[in-house]
C-alpha cells in the first residue's frame, strides 16, 4: 500500500511531467494497434486472394482424357500447389449461365462447344505461380491462354511488404521516442526526490525499495498509454470500419472479431509494462548512485 | 550491538576530521561525545551510519567492516539504527505521520501495527496535534521531536542524536535526556549523543568522550552510581 501510495505522490507533485509520459506511451501505442488492425486487413486480402483460382490455364479444343490427367499431373506436381481443378466446357458453361443469370440475352447464344476447357491452380506461395505460367505459356499445342493475374499479386505483395516496414518503423520510432521520454522524466523525478531518497538509505532503505515506486511509475504510464492508445485507436476504427470495408468489398478489411481485439489489446499492455518498466529501471539506476 | 573504530583517520581535502581515532563501544552504553564545533563529533556519527567512508582505519559494527561491508549488510545495520540528525532530515513534502511511517515501512515493521506505533512515539515526544503538518509548518523544536519520534518508531538497537537538545527548551531537553535515558536503561539500546551543553553531561554519569580537532583529548567513563543521575535529572527538570 505504502509503494502505490508513494508512487501517486510522485505523479500528483508532477502532473505536468507524468502527463508527457503518458501522451508519449498514448502515441506508440495509438500507432501500434493501428499498425496490428491494418496488418490483420492485409493478411485478410492475402488470404482472399489466395483461396482464388491464382492460375487459369485455357485448353485448346479437342484434348483427350489421357492428355487432361497428364496436365493435372504435372499440375499437381509442382510445389505449393494447393488445388488443381478441372472446368470441363460444360462446367464452364453452367458458370457462365450463373454469372449472367440476370441477361438472358447473353446466355441465349452461347453453347458448350465455344467455351474452352480449363484449369484453375490454387497455390499457397504466390512465387510458384510465375513459374506454372512460363511453362505453360510455351506450350502452344495444347494451351489456347493462361490468365495470371500477376501484377495484381505482385503489387499486393509488395504493398503489403512496403506497408509492414513502414508500419514497423513508424512503432520503431514513436516506441523509442516514448522510450526516452519516459527514461528522461523518471530521471528528472529521481533528481527531484535525490534528498528523499538519500534520507531513505540513510534510515536502511535498500536501493531497491528506493527504485519501486519508479518502477511502478514506469509501468502505470506504459500500462495508461496502452489502454487509452489501443481503446482510441478501437474507437476510430470503428467509426470508419464499414467505409473501409465497403471499400475492400467482398472483404473484411477490419475484423469485428472480439477475441483479435482483446488479444491486441492484452498483447499492448503486456508491452507497456514491459517497456514502462525497462525504461523507468534504466532511469532510476542512472541517476540514483547512492 | 557493538561499534568499533580502529585507528581511525578522515580527511576531508587537506583538513583532517578525525585523527588516529581508536574507541570500542558495548552494547547497551550510554556516550557523549563533546567537543567545539569542527571538532569530529558528527564524522564520528557520520562513519557509523557509513554516511561517509574512512580515509584510513576500520569501523566495525558486530562483526561487520562498514568500509568493505556488502550493500545489503549496510542497509540491515541501518535499520537497526535510529538517528536523529543535527538538521533533522525529514522528508519535506511528507508529514510527520508519513515520515514516520516510511521509515517503519522501511525497517519491515509488521503492517499492521504500524498505526499503533506511530501513535505511540507522536504520543511520547508530545505531537499529537502537529502528526499531520508539514516539517515546513513546524518549529525547530517540533522538528526535533519528530526526528526523535522517528528514530524511536524503529526501535533500534542503537540511537545515534546528534546535537538533540540543539533546538529544544529546556523543559523539552530534559525531557528528551529522560527519554533516552530511559530507553538505554530499558531496552538496553546503545545510545551515542553529540552535545555542547555541559549541564546535561554532568547531570548524567555516562561515559564521556572528549574530541578536540579530530583527536580524543578524553575518555571519562562511566561511574557506576545510578542514584546520583537520577537525582540529577529530576532536580533539573523541576
Amino acid at each position: 500500500m505504502t509503494i502505490l501510495k508513494t508512487t501517486w505522490h510522485h505523479i500528483r507533485r508532477s502532473p505536468f511531467q507524468s502527463m508527457v509520459a503518458i501522451i508519449a506511451m498514448i502515441a506508440c501505442f495509438f500507432a501500434i494497434s493501428f499498425y496490428a488492425i491494418i496488418s490483420d486487413g492485409l493478411s485478410t486480402v492475402i488470404k482472399y486472394f489466395e483461396t482464388k483460382p491464382e492460375v487459369t490455364i485455357f485448353l485448346k479444343d479437342g484434348l483427350d482424357t489421357n492428355a487432361i490427367q497428364t496436365i493435372q499431373k504435372d499440375l499437381a506436381s509442382y510445389p505449393n500447389v494447393k488445388e488443381t481443378k478441372y472446368i470441363s466446357k460444360e462446367k464452364a458453361l453452367s458458370i457462365y449461365k450463373e454469372q449472367n443469370k440476370d441477361n438472358p440475352m447473353l446466355t441465349e447464344m452461347v453453347t458448350a462447344s465455344i467455351l474452352p476447357a480449363s484449369f484453375e491452380i490454387i497455390v499457397s506461395d504466390p512465387k510458384v505461380l510465375e513459374q506454372i505460367y512460363q511453362n505453360y505459356s510455351s506450350k502452344t499445342n495444347i494451351v489456347d491462354e493462361v490468365i495470371y493475374q500477376k501484377d495484381v499479386i505482385k503489387s499486393l505483395l509488395e504493398w503489403t511488404e512496403i506497408i509492414k516496414r513502414i508500419g514497423i518503423s513508424i512503432a520503431l520510432i514513436i516506441g523509442s521516442i516514448s522510450f526516452l521520454t519516459v527514461f528522461t522524466i523518471i530521471g528528472m523525478k529521481v533528481t527531484n526526490r535525490k534528498e528523499e531518497i538519500r534520507i531513505s538509505r540513510l534510515l536502511g532503505a535498500s536501493a531497491f525499495y528506493v527504485k519501486k515506486p519508479f518502477l511502478l511509475e514506469g509501468m502505470i504510464y506504459g500500462v495508461t498509454g496502452a489502454l487509452v492508445g489501443s481503446l482510441l485507436s478501437f474507437i476510430i476504427i470503428t467509426i470508419l470500419r464499414s467505409k473501409i470495408n465497403s471499400f475492400f468489398d467482398p472483404i473484411i478489411f477490419i475484423t469485428n472479431k472480439p477475441s483479435f481485439y482483446l488479444l491486441v489489446l492484452s498483447s499492448e499492455i503486456l508491452l507497456g509494462l514491459i517497456l514502462g518498466f525497462v525504461a523507468s529501471w534504466i532511469g532510476a539506476r542512472r541517476y540514483i548512485k547512492f | 550491538m557493538r561499534i568499533k573504530f580502529d585507528q581511525v583517520n578522515k580527511d576531508y581535502g587537506s583538513i583532517s576530521a578525525l585523527k588516529d581515532f581508536t574507541l570500542d563501544v558495548e552494547p547497551g552504553e550510554f556516550i557523549f561525545i563533546v567537543g567545539h564545533s569542527g571538532a569530529g563529533k558528527s564524522t564520528i556519527l557520520k562513519l557509523i551510519l557509513n554516511q561517509i567512508n574512512p580515509s584510513s582505519g576500520e569501523v566495525m559494527i558486530d562483526d561487520i567492516y562498514l568500509n568493505n561491508g556488502k550493500k545489503e549488510e549496510i542497509d540491515h545495520i541501518r535499520k537497526k539504527i535510529g538517528v536523529i540528525f543535527q538538521d533533522y532530515q525529514l522528508i519535506t513534502d511528507k508529514t510527520v505521520e508519513e515520515n514516520i511511517g516510511i521509515c517503519l515501512d522501511i525497517v519491515e515493521f509488521p503492517k499492521d501495527q504500524i498505526l499503533s506505533k506511530i501513535d505511540d512515539v507522536i504520543k511520547k515526544v508530545d505531537l499529537q496535534d502537529r502528526r499531520n503538518l508539514f516539517p515546513a509548518q513546524l518549529s525547530g523544536g517540533e522538528l526535533q521531536r519528530a526526528a526523535l519520534a522517528r528514530a524511536l518508531a524503529v526501535e533500534p538497537r542503537i540511537i545515534l542524536a546528534d546535537e538533540p537538545t540543539g533546538n529544544l527548551d529546556m523543559d523539552n531537553s530534559w525531557n528528551l535526556i529522560k527519554l533516552l535515558k530511559d530507553i538505554n536503561e530499558n531496552e538496553k539500546t546503545t545510545i551515542i549523543m553529540t552535545t555542547h551543553d555541559m549541564s546535561i553531561i554532568d547531570s548524567l554519569n555516562k561515559r564521556v568522550i572528549k574530541l578536540e580537532n579530530g583527536e580524543m583529548m578524553e575518555d571519562k567513563k562511566e561511574i557506576k552510581t545510578e542514584k546520583k543521575a537520577k537525582k540529577n535529572i529530576s532536580s533539573k527538570k523541576e
